[in-house]
């Protein structure tokens, strides 16, 4: 009969708790504990990330978390930069960007991907927010310099501004002009993906007169002979991405260049090297041991300029790089690279019928066995065999992300002939913190029995060109628990596996299917099954059920969502559920 | 007189007199010829070069993310060409409008293919066993060296390095012509 007294901590002290946890996940799992911290959570919740913009709706965010302060979106699928998604396929922005104007006064950042963005939604983005310091466009397309010039008028606190590999119409280079005289806050400036020719003088005034820029990454377009001018402005930055990295041969210019660089000592990061003239290379040689990260992914520089520029660099940690690395640089990179944790290498001439290169796979092993620090690999390539990649895997078993495309689809252990099944079965099991997986070249459904087996902290795979069966697909979706996106394309999946794991679909954040075989009756039966499922199958011939139900769709691209339908589906989307509802109505 | 004989005919060759239209012809039915040969050479040679018929591109392969594509396919305004060498398991490719002559080529050629003998081809060219050739835009296959730079920059669509005991069978005078290349290389 003693009256019970339950204690817990005051509100203030719980959210002042909350704040310190910054993981998306936990900060999901706070959520769920009971309802006085469902409501603190999200009052008190600053950052939030949408992985997909069509799983939720802007208002139930805008409803749920009243003051964020920065927010993050992706769009499109993973395969739109392959030219998968046919065009128009959606991911815009705008209505996110309306219903934040109106809730989130004092937004200050906001970082979108593979989304289509209009000069609208920058402009009203430069006038809604009080304070906004950051925006970030990651493969974004559909806005030009005006909408730039917008930003760069009206944000006065703007403190990055980031434009990585996206697609914009550069209508003028005086949108740089539009930053006021008295602005001074910048510390970070991309315009790399820009085309066009900026104007200079205004470039050189702004990087000048902004004390804390610590990152620089120009465009092609900015000129080799500009550039000490640049530095000369700005000695304290930390990452520097040059322009064209050519011009003619003059000694002046290399002098004033090799003492600019000379005065950035706190340089850390490198990139752009577009059109390489190896003379000049030699400018960029005192700074090299202090760097840390290294982009010369779109350096078309030879191989003995390249192994000899990237020698010099003993503190890489991440290193980007075209091909003619080949296996010699990457030999010389594993024997003085000893803190390198991430390693991308792309190819030089990925339609071409030979190789231009002598890079195989025992560059990659190379490094494997070199660099223990090594947890992140992306690495095209011609050629490859089991036992490579059973050395890959003892190597370096603290992989978390191993992406390997051999350029011939279906190519198999080039010594033995065999499917690559127990190479990437040694990677799964040896690196038990996998979480992102891309397999190529010649594989049976024994390499994802392995993948199903020992996945299990596996979140994204991406599969090409393999399998034998619905078994295949089957392995996968039960048998990797934290799986979260899954891509394949042009594999003999089917209708089975798919159905008989459709539960696990809306564990997952997104799956696609293109050149498979999933037919349109399985999609509608998926789409009836699972209400909180968007099952939308992607067709430009016309509509599917013009078809025999029994025909495999082309494309097939499978959400959870909580905000049903969405509104903005182009003619050649098909939404499982909607072909539902027209047959009863 | 070698010398002379050859600025005689690309004078000739320039003016577009009766004289030149005939030496024209002749040439070309040579270096026809000598064409059909490498044709030939590249089918019978199957065993060290896997001769691959035109395939088809699948959409969105290699997985080369179409910004990526866009930005290098700037590379075709620059001056690159395609260089083999016989007995050397890949090609290269080299930027003609980054080099100034052919001493600067062949330093470059050095570079890609020391390896594989381009050194001995360059110090000791009439015991040389290999010899650097290039088909021009008209399809013919010369020998580097016996023509002026830019008209070499021009007309160059790929480079080859091939055997001494296959130039033969081209009808090309190796040894001879190498000079003009070498004294290049000299200077």
């Amino acid at each position: 009969m003693r009256p019970r007294v339950a204690y817990s901590f005051p509100e203030e002290v719980l959210e002042h708790v909350f704040s310190f946890i910054e993981c998306d996940k936990d900060r999901g799992s706070i959520s769920l504990v009971c309802k006085s911290w469902y409501e603190i959570e999200r009052w008190c919740r600053r950052r939030v990330f949408v992985g997909n913009c069509y799983a939720v709706s802007p208002a139930t965010v805008v409803n749920r978390f009243p003051k964020v302060r920065s927010i993050a979106i992706k769009g499109k699928p993973h395969f739109a930069d392959f030219n998968l998604v046919p065009e128009g396929w959606g991911a815009y922005v705008g209505p996110w960007i309306k219903a934040m104007a109106a809730a989130y006064p004092w937004l200050q950042e906001i970082r979108l991907k593979r989304m289509v963005i209009a000069d609208e939604c920058l402009e009203l983005i430069a006038k809604s927010f009080k304070n906004f310091q950051v925006l970030v466009l990651t493969s974004c397309e559909g806005f030009t310099t005006d909408g730039l010039a917008a930003i760069a008028a009206n944000c006065r606190n703007l403190r990055e501004l980031e434009l990585r590999e996206s697609e914009v119409d550069d209508i003028c280079g005086h949108w740089l002009s539009h930053f006021p005289d008295s602005y001074t806050s910048l510390v970070s400036l991309n315009i790399s993906c820009l085309g066009n020719e900026v104007n200079l003088s205004a470039l050189e005034r702004l990087v000048s007169r902004c004390p804390n820029l610590q990152t620089l990454r120009l465009n092609r377009a900015v000129p080799l002979d500009r550039l000490a001018t640049l530095l000369r402005g700005a000695p304290q930055l930390v990452e520097l991405g040059t322009g064209a990295y050519t011009t003619e041969m003059r000694p002046e210019v290399f002098t004033n260049l090799a003492e600019a660089f000379s005065g950035c000592k706190q340089l850390k990061g490198l990139s752009g090297f577009w059109d390489v003239l190896p003379s000049y290379l030699p400018a960029v040689y005192p700074i090299c041991s202090n760097l840390t990260s290294l982009n010369l992914s779109y350096a078309t520089i030879q191989s003995p300029d390249l192994i000899k520029l990237v020698g010099q660099c003993e503190s890489l940690q991440r290193l980007w790089v075209l091909d003619y690395i080949e296996d010699a640089g990457l030999e010389v990179i594993a024997a003085s690279c000893k803190d390198l944790r991430e390693l991308r290498v792309f190819p030089s001439d990925p339609f071409g019928l030979e190789p231009n290169v002598a890079l195989t796979e025992q560059g990659l092993v190379s490094v494997s066995e070199g660099c223990t620090k090594l947890q992140s690999v992306l690495y095209f390539c011609r050629q490859m065999s089991n036992a490579a990649l059973d050395t890959i895997a003892r190597s370096r078993p603290n992989m978390t992300r191993f992406r390997l495309c051999i350029i011939e689809p279906r190519a198999p252990d080039y010594l033995t002939h065999q499917p690559l099944d127990a190479g990437f079965g040694a990677i799964v099991e040896h690196c038990k913190d996998l979480q992102r997986l891309s397999l190529s070249g010649l594989l049976t459904d024994r390499v994802f029995e392995y993948i199903g087996t020992y996945g299990k902290k596996l979140e994204m795979l991406s599969v090409a060109f393999a399998g034998d069966s619905d078994l295949g697909l089957h392995h996968v979706l039960s048998g990797c628990d934290n799986l979260r996106k899954l891509e394949i394309r042009d594999c003999p999946f089917g209708d089975k596996a798919l159905l008989a794991n459709a539960a696990k679909l809306e564990t997952m954040r997104s799956l696609w299917m293109s050149s498979c075989l999933v037919s349109y009756g399985a999609c509608k039966l998926l789409g009836q099954k699972m209400p909180r499922l968007n099952v939308e199958v992607i067709d430009e011939r016309g509509p599917p059920d013009s078809r025999p139900e029994s025909s495999p769709v082309e494309k097939l691209y499978i959400y959870r969502t909580v905000s049903g339908p969405r509104l903005d589906m182009p003619g050649y989307v098909w939404r499982m559920q909607d072909d539902s509802a027209l047959r009863i109505s | 007189m070698a010398k002379e004989g050859l600025g005689l005919e690309i004078t000739e060759l320039r003016l577009g007199l009766p004289d030149a239209e005939h030496v024209t012809v002749v040439n070309k039915n040579e270096k026809k010829r000598a064409f059909s040969q490498i044709d030939d050479e590249n089918s019978s040679s199957g065993g060290d070069r896997k001769i691959k018929t035109n395939k088809s591109q699948v959409v969105g392969w290699p997985p080369v993310c179409s910004y990526r594509k866009k930005n290098s396919m700037n590379e075709g305004s620059k001056m690159y060409v395609k260089v083999s060498m016989d007995g050397a398991p890949f090609l290269r490719k080299i930027d003609l409008g980054l080099h100034k002559g052919y001493s600067d080529l062949a330093l470059a050629l050095d570079k890609l293919f020391g390896s594989y003998g381009m050194v001995e081809a360059l110090k000791n060219a009439d015991n040389s066993e290999h010899v650097p050739i290039y088909e021009d835009k008209d399809g013919d296959w010369m020998l580097v060296g016996d023509v002026p730079w830019e008209m070499f920059m021009e007309s160059c669509k790929r480079l080859r390095i091939m055997k001494r005991s296959d130039a033969k069978g081209f009808g090309l005078q190796p040894k001879g012509s190498l000079k003009g290349f070498i004294e290049s290389a000299a200077k």
